[in-house]
């Protein structure tokens, strides 16, 4: 029992050491209680697991002196947990993790009100790339082979992925728009339905995350023909990028990061940024960037909103084009 | 030969003291979470998951499955004894179990369910052993027309769960079919029948609607006759809380319907349990000698959905452990926890962690047995629960009802849906309609429109592309001869009354 409390004393005074670097600021924010990071999935799903693994490292890397209690609020693709972030206006004990989806999801959707610029960005922490991945007996060898039968046969072949909203189906508009092809997008709600149905043949590509793609790839099931991002892959050192392939389209990205309700001081938004900062040095974060394949896209301030703003405008355009009821 | 060998590895990690334990710790949680309504087991393992990053990893996952498959055991509690759906893959089981509790069968509804688990959530575990990567492979030939024709057979359930009048059981599905088209399309990302709420973009929750209509209405029916209603019984006795020799021998069938059942409709990631669970009522209905007894509270009727329920996690971590395919969000989350433990799950899991495949297989195994050692105890203690007087029982169920729906998603809109549901489950108990052709329609409403309009996109509208795969057409031609059946034998009754009247 005396022994705990000596541990307790000494973790406290090495906080306060660690702290004195921040002195300068009259009165520092530092949380008094356990932190509430809201998702906009349930349990299992993408955003979830992802805050779940930060909450985790963050305790490891002792990053932060409270706990990280995920809440999920999911529902109406992020339309939920935008507005209960919303509610929270001025909370200095709550956070949440936002998606592309939060970007995307308020331009077609009328009955989410709030949009990402209504709340307070904080930092962007990822960028996922992703490859487009055939079955491994496919005749398609590059994403060139792809796009010529896609043209000689509009509308034979099928992508299968997520939302129309999602990442999977904007690759898709502006690769169409790009080169002409066409081809089908069939939706599934799942990630495993939609791996499933490659692999079943029922669909003839999709968009996939290359640590996923890699362990079907080893399995001998799957082919990668294109990487959908501005430099190849370090996992995929030989699956050239589109541009390489001759096809010039905008890379649609897949960001993950954190922010804040509306209207909280200028000391808590200070006392994230410096958290962030620090944790996105840590050796157990580099380390989960790399096992998950993830490229690093730290971003804040004046950048991250510029970052948003070009984004909904991007995206607006290829929803637009693609003839999807954009209310906003 | 190579499985014998393979085993005896997996219980040689399985029966070491420690992950004894995790599995008890596991399966333990599991009934708790299953006997809650609301609070499911995907939910629970994503609480669970910061402690097991400093746990051992085989240990980890013996654990954490064990929570999934668990909470299936637990789930028939609450619909036998309250008429409360604990899960959605326990709605079939209020039908004849929540009847068996009135006439005093409590005691052994709920040991057959605990029975039936046990069987089949053993037999999947076999099957997930012994033909795992076939059975994968069998599943990947399931593309959406398949899932049509998939969804189109469970819908013809119906013809076994109407009760007195075919018309008011096929409207009950209709309201059913409508509930699930609340929401987002996901095809076009537009809302529909939201009414410029946010709460019902992502639809109706199903375990909204069954509490509602189940639990909240039978409290409203039973509080109307006020003063008039009678305890249930509960014999004295440990025998008379326990099923009987006939029991068993009556649901040797059931326990095979189930364990078949429920396997081969987990493996297909995009079906799940609850559907499983209704198939296998309906089977059980089918080949019964006597069908017109169903819902009246017959032992086969509580013991083939909640076998099938159990066996259906075998199936379901087919896919997952042999080819990285999650099919529900347990699952899902399971896989996630193998990600962020830095292990691979794909394809190759089997091959580059033997100990931990078999042992988790193995750890089922035991887990099962634990389980059944668990729950038989338990059933004369919660038997005891309907002594408990209605001033007292009606609001505990109605409490536990919100508690469970708010639960779901920590929403209060929920909550009064729940209440709107109650009074729909009145009206409907008052106008004798049934409520599980309703209950059905929701849980297959969502997947037969999605799986239907995949179809089309793909054959690019051409409704053909459902008759002419094998699989399809097959599962087509059996929703045709069940739903021909009725007829026929309506026919020849009325045959037979003209030959009588004739002589």
């Amino acid at each position: 029992m005396k022994r705990s409390w000596y541990c307790l004393l000494l973790i406290t005074s090495g906080l306060v050491l660690s702290g004195t670097g921040d002195f300068a600021h009259a009165a520092a924010f530092e949380p008094t209680k356990p932190i509430e990071a809201v998702v906009h999935t349930g349990p299992g799903g993408g955003s979830d697991i992802f805050a779940r693994a930060i909450a985790e490292l963050m305790q490891k890397e002792k990053t932060i002196s409270q706990r990280m209690q995920v809440v999920n609020k999911s529902g109406g693709g992020s339309a939920v947990a935008m507005s209960y972030l919303a509610e929270k206006k001025g909370d200095t004990h709550t956070i949440g993790f936002f998606t592309g989806v939060w970007v995307t999801n308020p331009l077609t959707t009328a009955a989410a009100k709030v949009m990402i610029s209504d709340l307070t960005p904080i930092v962007r922490l990822v960028l996922e790339p992703a490859v487009f991945a055939v079955k491994a007996d496919s005749p398609y060898k590059t994403m060139k082979d792809f796009i010529e039968t896609a043209k000689k046969n509009p509308n034979q072949l099928k992508q299968s992925g997520g939302s129309v909203t999602g990442r999977d189906n904007l690759v898709r508009l502006v690769i169409e728009k790009a080169t002409g092809a066409k081809w089908v997008f069939v939706s599934f709600p799942s990630g495993g339905e939609r791996i499933a149905n490659l692999l079943g043949g029922h669909v003839d590509a999709m968009v996939i995350e290359p640590q996923e793609a890699g362990e079907h790839i080893k399995a001998g099931n799957m082919r990668v023909i294109a990487a959908l991002t501005d430099k190849r892959l370090p996992s995929f050192p030989n699956v050239p990028t589109l541009k390489e392939q001759g096809i010039d389209v905008p890379v649609i990205p897949q960001a993950r990061g954190v922010l804040a309700p509306p209207g909280v001081p200028k000391e808590v938004v200070q006392y994230w940024e410096g958290v962030f900062d620090r944790f996105a040095k840590s050796a157990g974060w580099r380390q989960y960037l790399e096992q998950n394949q993830f490229e690093d896209g730290y971003l804040k301030g004046p950048a991250l909103n510029k970052f948003f703003d070009e984004l909904a405008v991007q995206m607006r355009e290829v929803l637009k084009e693609a003839g999807a009821k954009v209310v906003r | 030969m190579e499985a014998l060998t393979n085993l005896l590895l997996g219980f040689s990690v399985a029966l070491t003291p420690g992950n004894l334990f995790w599995c008890f710790v596991g399966v333990f949680l599991g009934t708790v979470v299953g006997i809650l309504p609301g609070l499911g087991p995907a939910a629970t393992i994503a609480m669970l998951l910061p402690l097991t990053f400093k746990m051992d990893h085989t240990a980890a996952i013996i654990m954490l499955a064990g929570i999934y498959y668990g909470s299936k055991y637990g789930g028939s509690t609450t619909s036998i004894l309250l008429n409360v759906p604990g899960e959605s893959a326990s709605v079939v089981t209020c039908l004849d179990g929540y009847q068996m509790a009135r006439q005093g069968r409590a005691g052994p509804a709920l040991g057959i369910s605990a029975i039936a688990s046990f069987v089949a959530g053993t037999v999947g575990v076999i099957g997930l052993m012994l033909i795992a990567p076939p059975v994968a492979r069998f599943a990947l030939r399931f593309g959406p027309p398949e899932y049509f024709a998939l969804m189109v057979l469970g819908l013809t359930m119906v013809v076994f769960l109407a009760g007195r009048s075919m018309i008011k059981g096929l409207l009950a599905m209709l309201v059913g079919l409508w509930l699930a088209g609340v929401g987002t399309d996901l095809f076009t990302a537009e809302s529909r029948f939201t009414f410029g709420h946010m709460e019902l973009l992502d639809g109706i929750d199903f375990v909204v609607v069954s509490i509602g209509i189940f639990a909240v209405a039978e409290v409203m029916v039973n509080m109307e006759s006020r003063g008039g209603t009678e305890l249930f019984k509960v014999p004295r006795g440990i025998r008379n809380l326990m099923p009987t020799l006939k029991d068993l021998k009556d649901c040797r069938f059931a326990f095979l319907n189930g364990s078949v059942i429920g396997f081969l409709i987990g493996v297909l990631p995009g079906a799940g349990s609850t559907i499983a669970s209704f198939l296998s009522y309906g089977a059980e209905k089918a080949f019964s000698r006597y069908p017109e007894k169903f819902g009246t509270g017959v032992i086969e009727g509580v013991a083939a959905p909640e076998g099938a329920n159990n066996s259906e996690t075998g199936g379901a971590l087919v896919p997952l452990l042999t080819l990285g395919i999650p099919g529900s969000n347990a699952t899902a989350i399971l896989l996630a926890a193998l990600i962020l433990w830095g292990i691979k799950p794909g394809p190759l899991l089997i091959q580059d962690h033997p100990a931990l495949f078999w042992g988790l297989v193995s750890s089922m195994y035991v887990g099962n047995v634990m389980l059944l050692v668990l729950n038989l105890p338990l059933v004369p203690l919660f038997a005891q629960i309907l002594r408990v007087p209605y001033f007292i029982l009606y609001p505990g169920i109605l409490g536990i009802s919100v508690v469970g729906v708010y639960s779901v998603s920590n929403s209060l809109f929920d909550v009064w849906m729940l209440g709107l549901f109650g009074i729909l489950g009145y009206a409907m108990r008052k106008l004798d309609f049934p409520a599980a052709p309703l209950v059905l329609g929701m849980v297959l409403g969502d997947g037969m429109e999605r799986a239907l309009r995949q179809s089309l996109m793909m054959s690019q509208g051409h409704l053909s592309v459902i008759v002419t795969r094998p699989l399809s057409a097959t599962m087509i031609c059996l929703a045709l001869a069940i739903l021909i059946m009725p007829l026929v034998n309506k026919v020849r009754s009325f045959r037979l009354k003209a030959v009588e009247q004739d002589v």
